[in-house]
């Protein structure tokens, strides 16, 4: 009971109190740095869920496995130039462990990639914008949807290389101009977008060819180990 | 040398929380170069002259790239130099891509060199009690990767020498990749079954359990710490009565330098170059304790 009005005290006061001062003490102009307290603060809930809840060690070691894959992954792959494999391994997860372990994996991703590709005003974003892609995957009709269909599936991966890269446009903007400057936006956009393009392909290449693989393994695992 | 990163953690994760937010809090070009010179200094001085200049030289670009930018997409401020596309190009909209551009690289480097010394063993120690399981799963995740990438190349030599996939199209490296992915996988989860239930039947997660570290709060942390707070306190007063205020629209504001403002750019100053200064002093140190060899 007592984490849950944590929880809700976080989101329902301590966000928009942050908004609050931004227009107050900076005088609406300093989105970089609310942006980025405000998308700590919204990894919080679940960081705290995870930590107050009932999660066995089987678990947790499981989800430390998903999350060192996808980032070792990109061995795997180093023949291809922009093909990532976070966010389709980020979903996977998701799918068949539920949106808390797909939150975790994705956002602990992000801070341990960035501790290999460099750390920055960005991991916070990044950290919010994969740990959603997961939640999002996560959630029991889109799980179920995301494993019958496999056009939903698809969508799904276009889907968050698109989200993920108009977030991480929305970062460089408000670093840049330190407001939402929707011309700078749009030309973030247009620069970002051959990244953007490979992202959701190799996205959805990745999730066809590997959810059935990589799905049979988590859930024997579920199954043998009862997770 | 790296003698700032033997400090304590908690005084580390301080320092670093405290200068990567007073350079994105303000707009004071003063204190931003102040944050842009001890970034880079400090940097400088945990790297190898090449990797420093290849940083110095990206970065750069970077920066002109911002503050040449910035005057295209915002026609604030009164001096109007020329007319772009009939879009006026203004002195502050280039002076203020040149703050903002400061600001972004001064945190960079900031973030560069708190990976260099806030190294995971010091994070973890930090926060293994307040958040145990996501240190753990940090802690471990950061364990398996090299393992990882190891068996994943182990994994992929073998499949090569059965003739699997060795052609260079495209299909055949996106399969042999997640062929190779597939069966670390494999190999990866069963062994982190074993490994949760040794570290469950060594009594993990119960209460009354103590963690190994090697860090300790010695004098040297104490005055580092007294120091550092005694600055920020003078630097929250210079925020709360303005001395830092500056405007670049519409038009540039002066910066004000009255006598307290001169000494509060100076505990500035000082806070952005303190690990420099550690640094300079624990090398000269060295320097003189072997000549005497």
């Amino acid at each position: 009971m007592n984490d849950k009005k944590i929880k809700n005290i976080i989101i329902i006061i301590l966000i928009p109190l942050c908004i609050a001062l931004g227009v107050i003490i900076f005088k609406d102009r300093k989105y970089n740095l609310i942006s980025m307290i405000i998308a700590i603060l919204s990894c919080i809930p679940i960081f705290l869920t995870f930590e107050k809840g009932e999660t066995s060690t089987r678990r947790i070691v499981i989800i430390a496995v998903m999350i060192a894959i996808s980032v070792a992954g990109r061995v795997a792959f180093t023949a291809l130039q922009g093909f990532k494999p976070v966010a389709a391994i980020v979903i996977i997860t998701a799918i068949y462990l539920g949106a808390e372990a797909g939150f975790l994996t994705g956002s602990m991703s992000a801070i341990i990639s960035n501790i290999y590709f460099g750390q920055g005003p960005w991991t916070p974003c990044q950290m919010f914008s994969w740990g959603m892609i997961g939640f999002i995957a996560g959630l029991p009709f889109m799980q179920k949807l995301l494993l019958k269909n496999r056009v939903v599936l698809s969508i799904y991966g276009i889907f968050s290389g698109i989200i993920f890269s108009l977030i991480m446009d929305i970062w460089t903007t408000l670093s840049i101009d330190g407001i939402y400057n929707m011309k700078r936006y749009m030309a973030a956009v247009a620069t970002s977008f051959p990244f953007m393009a490979i992202y959701a392909i190799s996205n959805v290449v990745f999730l066809m060819l590997a959810l059935k693989p990589f799905g049979e393994k988590l859930e024997r695992i579920k199954i043998k180990y009862g997770i | 040398m790296k003698s700032f990163s033997s400090f304590h953690p908690t005084i580390l994760f301080l320092y670093y929380l405290l200068v990567i937010f007073i350079s994105m809090f303000t707009m004071n070009p003063v204190i931003l170069g102040c944050s842009l010179v001890g970034s880079i200094l400090f940097f400088s001085m945990m790297n190898s002259p090449r990797a420093i200049l290849k940083d110095i030289i990206y970065y750069f670009l970077v920066f002109i790239l911002i503050a040449i930018t910035n005057p295209i997409f915002s026609h604030n401020g009164e001096t109007v130099l020329f007319f772009l596309n009939d879009k006026p190009v203004t002195v502050e909209a280039i002076i203020y891509g040149i703050a903002i551009g400061t600001m972004l690289i001064a945190v960079i480097f900031w973030s560069k060199s708190y990976s260099q010394v806030m190294t995971s063993d010091k994070f973890v120690y930090l926060f293994g009690r307040a958040i145990p399981k996501l240190s753990l799963v940090l802690s471990m995740a950061l364990r398996f990767i090299p393992m990882f990438k190891e068996q994943i190349k182990k994994v992929n030599q073998v499949q090569k020498t059965l003739g699997l996939y060795s052609s260079d199209s495209i299909t055949d490296r996106v399969l042999s990749g997640i062929r190779v992915l597939n069966s670390v996988l494999t190999w990866s989860l069963e062994n982190a079954i074993n490994q949760a239930d040794s570290m469950k039947s060594r009594g993990y997660g119960l209460k009354g359990r103590t963690n190994f570290s090697l860090f300790k709060f010695d004098k040297r942390d104490m005055t580092i710490l007294i120091a550092i707070i005694l600055i920020s306190v003078i630097v929250v007063l210079g925020f709360a009565f303005n001395i830092f205020e500056f405007y670049y629209y519409p038009a540039i504001s002066i910066l004000k330098l009255s006598r307290v403002g001169i000494l509060e750019y100076i505990f500035i100053f000082i806070l952005m170059i303190l690990p420099f200064i550690i640094e300079v002093k624990e090398n000269i140190h060295w320097k003189l304790l072997r000549s005497k060899i």
